[in-house]
């Protein structure tokens, strides 16, 4: 057998006491993705994501549309997050065309973004709970996610795949009984979601596992470049939303939730805490928001962007959310890369399991607020 | 528009629905009934009113239902009866799988749904049973490198041992299985063979995650053996004996829960270690190993295992039953046979029976089971419970526990039953 | 707090031969040759960016290159916070390219900002720009046995397109 390998495989050498595990991508606990860890009895000493097996390959199809019709396909990669993960693209998209947004639309945007916010973190906490065997956990968050589900159906016409943000705008206004409607709802969620510190998380035995593991310190939080929900659990103030407000949001009354312990059980709370902080950012916008006048600015067909790229950043579900598009002077972007909050904390995986152990796994992974299908794209 | 079966003919399904009742006639005729005829020749039949039982004799309630009750009596107290019918597995398989159901509805209500709710129309009643049907039709896959005698045998093992420890489990006065005179001793060796079956599955698998899963098990299972047998010393010494049925008559007045709450608490955390049941089901943590020492098994083979664990839960919790709460005793709530039956017999209009032997079982018996099952089936509750509010933890958190806090109580358990002893309150001579 | 952050003029100062693409306040961006991206990236460092948000590859087979885009941001200054530095430079490209063993070589960020680690494995499988020093230069999302050209260059058609 030759020793030239093609460059991107190697041989492996096998030690007798280190047992190389295969976690996934037919594992329950792995998500779609394939976590190699070698382990010396119970202590992880070496681990390696491999992801992509969800690489569905959105930068290179979305060379080939033009600016609309990049759409529908570019929130592919996180359903539960679908207009959070437009919102950079359709900023930078307006940027580049020119286009200008009425008032009403960017609370409309507002009030999608935080409630598709909350849809994501709720399926999010769900498998958190299941990963820990905390089955009720799992019920709870997925039930009450059909209340931000069934809103977001009515806004947008569709239960996940919303498509909803387009250039210069949304795509089409709120019903007319949406804001009774959701202020029911979400006055019902506030206070459901304080049952889920009974449950969960002022549970001793939750604490007691997720306390102290995983500890990501707020100097190596940075040098990682880790973000969102991650980077807040560590005590590093940065939040998109605060710091560079795109749309209304600097208008808008909310808190930065800052965690300083930088644990799992840190990392698992602040998106539980930046939950009811959407709730209070979706009233806040009702309230604010003009009662009448257009959603959307009318786009010309296939329009052309200049010769110039962008870059635009939103705060999603997974933390910053980066969009650069190279445009030139076609009507189909030349470049799109999204910079995704689940890629960039994936880099923490590797940091963080070294030396836990196994049955910590499950905790330190889903803790990093990671998305294995919007990390391949 | 799709149809399940394109060729589907009522007459062809009538046809194959008479062919099959067609050949078992046949065959019960020729193969059957001669089987059974020869096989009489070497079973000991009961006598029943002096007369011989033979098939004609049994055969003979059919003409008249009065005979019937003296040959069911006589039925009910042969060994093979308490093994498979009561108070041995048949018993714990229905108690097994009302537990499951229960599990279930009782699980999805915490969660704010429905649980199984369609097969069987009320409430999802024969879900159990549809969910072993598939058990059944599924394949049986072996890995390719397993060791494949031992890996057949250890869900054969399992529910073996499993029915083992049912077996030495008194129900009523007199209703037990084997009734051991050191009947304590019996449980800790019939447990001892729990981490063996498992980590022989886990082993004979040739896989990782089994084998992870086996070693958590036997871990888990050993560590908490030593807590579990020392917090039920302390029965044990104030009981006087070692025999479960005669605990169980050493707590006529008060169930030693009363005295010895630490080391019942002490036993329920070990039960629930034992049982591999949340929070304690490392060895089946899906999100870490992804089904423990059970990954490989498929088909009946997992399905032996689950009913395995289950006879398993049932066994510890009627343990806890009869070493805690006072087994059977408790007041008097059956009512008592009406006495017209016997002396005018039962009448259906114009036709009077009556049905000599009856009552079938006295009432004391019947009030037995029923606290026995009332306060077993509160045991298994209080198992099934965790399962909703509380997480997994970790093995080293196990351990730790297991080793350090349990240990030292059961210990302190000890004393306590020692003082009470050396008192005088309690115990062989005591004052109560 | 600093109103404005003179984020460009720096690099002009200290490196004649960057190109600045643009001037704007949040977003600055800089074309910096190949030699000097190293320097570059510790110079930015030092001025405050912490981390890099994204790195992202565009292929010019126009141009015969293909440029690697750092955007760099800080958590640590807040004056700093909404300000993203797109750090440019270009490697050669190369019409068959063969990845990690032509000429399209770049040196790596990674000594300087750990946290380009990832996007720079999946800029080489992407694009086929092979890092220099970089500890780690596998595979990433690609398969193991993918065997065509690197599939974010231009060249690398999708089909029925």
């Amino acid at each position: 057998m030759s020793t030239q390998l093609p460059p991107g495989l190697q041989l492996e050498k096998v030690d007798e006491r280190i047992m190389t595990l295969n976690v996934g991508p037919q594992h329950p606990g792995s998500g779609h993705m394939r976590i190699i860890v070698q382990i010396d009895g119970d202590y992880i000493v070496a681990c390696d994501p491999d992801p992509g097996y969800v690489h569905r390959g959105e930068e290179k199809m979305a060379e080939y549309r033009n600016y609309i019709t990049n759409i529908p396909h570019l929130e592919r990669p996180v359903i539960h997050d679908s207009c959070n993960i437009l919102y950079p693209y359709v900023l930078g998209a307006e940027e580049l065309l020119g286009i200008e947004v009425p008032e009403r639309a960017k609370y409309v945007r507002v009030i999608a973004a935080e409630l598709n916010r909350c849809v994501y973190t709720l399926y999010w906490l769900a498998i958190y709970g299941i990963f820990l065997g905390h089955s009720t956990m799992f019920m709870w968050p997925t039930g009450d996610r059909e209340l931000f589900i069934d809103l977001l159906e009515k806004l947008t016409g569709a239960r996940v795949t919303h498509a909803y943000f387009i250039p210069g705008g949304v795509r089409n206004d709120m019903p007319a009984n949406f804001e009774d409607v959701c202020l029911r709802q979400v006055g019902y969620f506030e206070k459901r979601i304080a049952e889920y510190a009974d449950v969960f998380y002022d549970n001793p035995i939750l604490i007691s596992r997720t306390a102290d593991t995983g500890i990501l310190s707020r100097n190596d939080a940075i040098r990682l470049g880790t973000t969102g929900s991650v980077l807040r659990a560590s005590g590093v103030d940065y939040d998109v939303r605060k710091k560079e407000p795109y749309d209304v949001y600097d208008s808008m009354d909310f808190e930065t939730n800052i965690l300083k312990a930088g644990d799992a059980y840190a990392r698992s709370k602040v998106p539980w805490l930046d939950m009811m902080e959407s709730c209070r950012i979706i009233r806040d916008a009702l309230s604010k928001m003009p009662k009448s006048g257009s959603v959307r600015t009318k786009l010309k067909p296939n329009p052309k962007g200049g010769d110039t790229s962008v870059y635009k950043r939103v705060e999603s579900g997974r933390g910053a959310l980066g969009c650069h598009i190279v445009s030139r002077k076609k009507p189909e972007p030349y470049r799109v890369k999204l910079s995704v909050g689940s890629f960039r904390n994936l880099i923490a995986m590797p940091y963080l399991l070294k030396g836990e152990k196994l049955g910590n796994m499950p905790s330190v992974y889903w803790s990093l607020n990671y998305w294995p299908v919007e990390a391949d794209r | 528009m799709s149809v399940i079966a394109p060729t589907f003919r009522l007459s062809y399904f009538l046809r194959s629905i008479l062919d099959n009742v067609f050949w078992i006639i046949v065959l019960v005729t020729l193969v059957g009934i001669p089987a059974i005829q020869i096989v009489l020749f070497y079973i000991e039949m009961p006598v029943i009113d002096g007369e011989l039982l033979t098939p004609f004799l049994a055969l003979t309630w059919l003409a008249d239902p009065s005979r019937a009750v003296p040959i069911i009596k006589a039925l009910m107290y042969t060994d093979f009866f308490r093994i498979a019918v009561f108070p041995g597995f048949g018993l714990a398989a229905l108690l097994a799988a009302g537990t499951i159901f229960v599990e279930r509805k009782m699980l999805a209500k915490l969660q704010l749904r429905v649980g199984p709710f369609y097969c069987g129309k009320v409430e999802g009643i024969l879900q159990l049973m549809g969910d072993g049907l598939k058990l059944i039709s599924k394949e049986i896959i072996i890995p390719a490198k397993a060791d494949k005698p031992i890996f057949w045998l250890a869900p054969v093992a399992f529910v073996g041992t499993a029915a083992a420890f049912v077996s030495l489990i008194p129900v009523a006065p007199g209703w037990v299985v084997a009734d051991v005179d050191l009947g304590v001793l019996a449980v800790f060796a019939v447990i001892g063979f729990f981490p063996i079956v498992t980590i022989l599955s886990a082993w004979s698998a040739n896989s990782k995650f089994p084998f992870i899963g086996g070693i958590r098990a036997l871990h888990q299972m050993i560590s908490f053996e030593i807590p579990l047998i020392l917090s039920l010393l302390g029965v044990v010494m104030l009981a006087g004996t070692m025999s479960l049925t005669g605990i169980v008559e050493s707590q006529d007045f008060f169930p030693w829960i009363v005295f010895l709450p630490v080391g019942a608490i002490v036993f329920f955390i070990c039960i629930l270690a034992e049982l591999e049941r949340i929070p304690f089901d490392l060895p089946e943590a899906e999100s870490e190993i992804v089904a423990g020492w059970l990954t490989e098994f498929s088909g009946m083979m997992y399905g032996l295992v689950q009913l395995g664990t289950y006879l398993k839960l049932y066994a510890f919790a009627a343990l806890f039953t009869v070493m805690f709460l006072g087994g059977w005793s408790g007041p008097m709530l059956w009512p008592p046979f009406p006495e017209e039956i016997i002396t005018d017999g039962i009448q259906l209009g114009p036709v009077t029976a009556t049905i000599p032997g009856l009552p079938i079982l006295d009432q004391a018996m019947l009030n037995g089971v029923l606290w026995f099952l009332l306060k077993t089936v509160a045991v298994i509750f209080f198992i099934l419970l965790p399962r909703g509010v509380f997480p997994r933890i970790r093995i080293d958190m196990l351990l730790s526990l297991g080793w350090y806090k349990l240990i030292g109580l059961s210990f302190i358990n000890i004393f306590i039953a020692l003082a009470l002893l050396y008192a005088g309150v309690l115990g062989p001579g005591g004052m109560i | 707090m600093d109103p404005l952050i003179p984020t460009t003029q720096p690099f002009l100062e200290k490196f004649p031969d960057v190109t600045i693409i643009s001037d704007d306040a949040d977003r600055p961006a800089i074309l910096v040759p190949k030699e000097q991206i190293l320097d570059a990236a510790i110079f930015a460092k030092e001025m405050g960016f912490d981390h890099a948000e994204s790195v992202s590859g565009v292929d010019y087979p126009d141009e015969n290159e293909i440029e690697v885009v750092y955007h760099l941001g800080s958590y640590t200054n807040d004056a700093m916070a909404k300000c993203v530095l797109a750090l440019a430079t270009r490697a050669p490209r190369e019409d068959a390219p063969r990845p990690g063993q032509d000429s399209t070589r770049l040196p790596t960020l990674r000594e300087v900002f750990y946290s380009v680690e990832f996007h720079e494995r999946e800029i080489f499988e992407m694009l086929g720009v092979y890092f220099e020093g970089h500890p780690d230069n596998r595979r990433l999302l690609l398969p193991e046995d993918w065997a065509d050209l690197p599939p974010m260059r231009k060249d690398f058609a999708i089909k029925g397109r």
